[in-house]
C-alpha cells in the first residue's frame, strides 16, 4: 500500500514539475494558463490520492475527498476569470504566424 | 419568489450538519447538538429566498458524466504535457468559437467549465460585447469564446462529442435560457 501511494505521489509531482516548466517556456498568459490547470487538475488529484491511500481508513480520507471536489469546482472558475480579464485588458494571444 | 417547503428545509439542514460532522471530525455532544442547531439556523435563515428545489434525476446524470470527464482530462494532460516537454514547443495557440445548441443555461455553464478543466483549452469569454471585434470576427450573442493551445485540443471541443455528453445529461430537462 505506502509503494502504491508513493507511486501515485511521485506521478503527482511529474505534472507539477511540467506544470512549472510548461509557466516559464510557454509565450504569453494565454498558454501558460493551460500549463498551470495540469497543476491542480491531475497533479493535485494524483497527490491527493497518494495521500489518501497512505491514510488508510479514516475520517482523514473524507475531508481530502471534500478537497478534491471544491479543487475540481474551484480551479476552472478562477482560470476563467484569469483569461477573462486578461482578454478584456486588452491583452493578445500569442500566434505563432503573426496574422 | 416561492415558499420553499419543509422537506427541502430539512434536506439542506441535513447536508450542513453532515459538512459539519465532516469538517469538525469529532462526535461527542456538545460537537454534535452545536451543529445541528447551526445547520438548522441556517437552513431556515436561507429557506425563505432561495429557489432551491433539487432535481435528484438531473444530479445522478452529473454524476454519471463526471468519470467521463475525468478521462478527458487525464488524455488532455498527457497532450498538454507532451506539448510542454517537446524541445521544439509545437503550440499553435488560437481563440475559438463554439456555439453550444443546448437550450439549458446550466448545461452551458457545465459545457464551459469542463471546457476549461480540460488541459489544452480554456472558456475565455462567454459575454462577447466587451471584446474587440479584431479580436473574434463578428459578434456572435450565443457563443463561447474558447483558446485552445493547438489544433487537436482545438478538435477536442469543435467535435461536439463534449457537448453531445451534456446534452445528454440535460435531455430530460425542461428549457430555460
Amino acid at each position: 500500500m505506502d509503494i502504491l501511494s508513493v507511486l501515485f505521489i511521485l506521478a503527482g509531482l511529474f505534472f507539477l514539475i511540467v506544470a512549472a516548466i510548461g509557466v516559464i517556456r510557454l509565450p504569453d498568459v494565454f498558454s501558460r494558463a493551460h500549463a498551470v490547470s495540469l497543476t491542480d487538475s491531475l497533479g493535485a488529484f494524483l497527490m491527493l490520492v497518494g495521500l489518501a491511500l497512505h491514510e488508510g481508513l479514516s475520517k482523514n480520507n473524507l475531508k481530502i475527498i471534500a478537497v478534491l471536489a471544491l479543487l475540481y469546482i474551484q480551479n476552472p472558475v478562477i482560470t476563467h476569470a484569469t483569461i477573462r480579464a486578461a482578454l478584456r485588458a486588452g491583452l493578445k494571444p500569442w500566434r505563432r504566424r503573426p496574422s | 419568489m416561492r415558499p420553499v417547503s419543509s422537506e427541502f428545509l430539512v434536506l439542506k439542514a441535513t447536508a450542513l450538519f453532515v459538512l459539519w460532522v465532516l469538517l469538525s471530525g469529532s462526535f461527542d455532544w456538545v460537537h454534535l447538538v452545536l451543529g445541528g442547531v447551526l445547520s438548522f439556523t441556517v437552513a431556515w435563515i436561507n429557506s425563505g429566498h432561495s429557489p432551491f428545489v433539487p432535481k435528484f434525476r438531473l444530479w445522478g446524470n452529473i454524476l454519471l458524466y463526471l468519470p467521463w470527464l475525468f478521462l478527458r482530462i487525464v488524455e488532455g494532460s498527457l497532450h498538454m504535457s507532451k506539448l510542454i516537454l517537446n524541445p521544439d514547443l509545437p503550440i499553435d495557440p488560437r481563440l475559438i468559437r463554439v456555439e453550444p445548441k443546448l437550450g439549458h443555461r446550466s448545461a452551458v455553464v457545465l459545457l464551459g467549465n469542463s471546457i476549461t478543466l480540460t488541459p489544452g483549452t480554456i472558456t475565455a469569454e462567454v459575454d462577447h460585447d466587451v471584446v474587440p471585434e479584431t479580436l473574434i470576427g463578428e459578434a456572435d450573442p450565443d457563443a463561447l469564446l474558447v483558446h485552445a493551445i493547438d489544433e487537436t485540443s482545438a478538435r477536442d471541443v469543435t467535435s461536439g462529442r463534449l457537448e453531445a455528453k451534456i446534452a445528454e445529461v440535460f435531455k430530460n430537462e425542461e428549457r430555460s435560457l
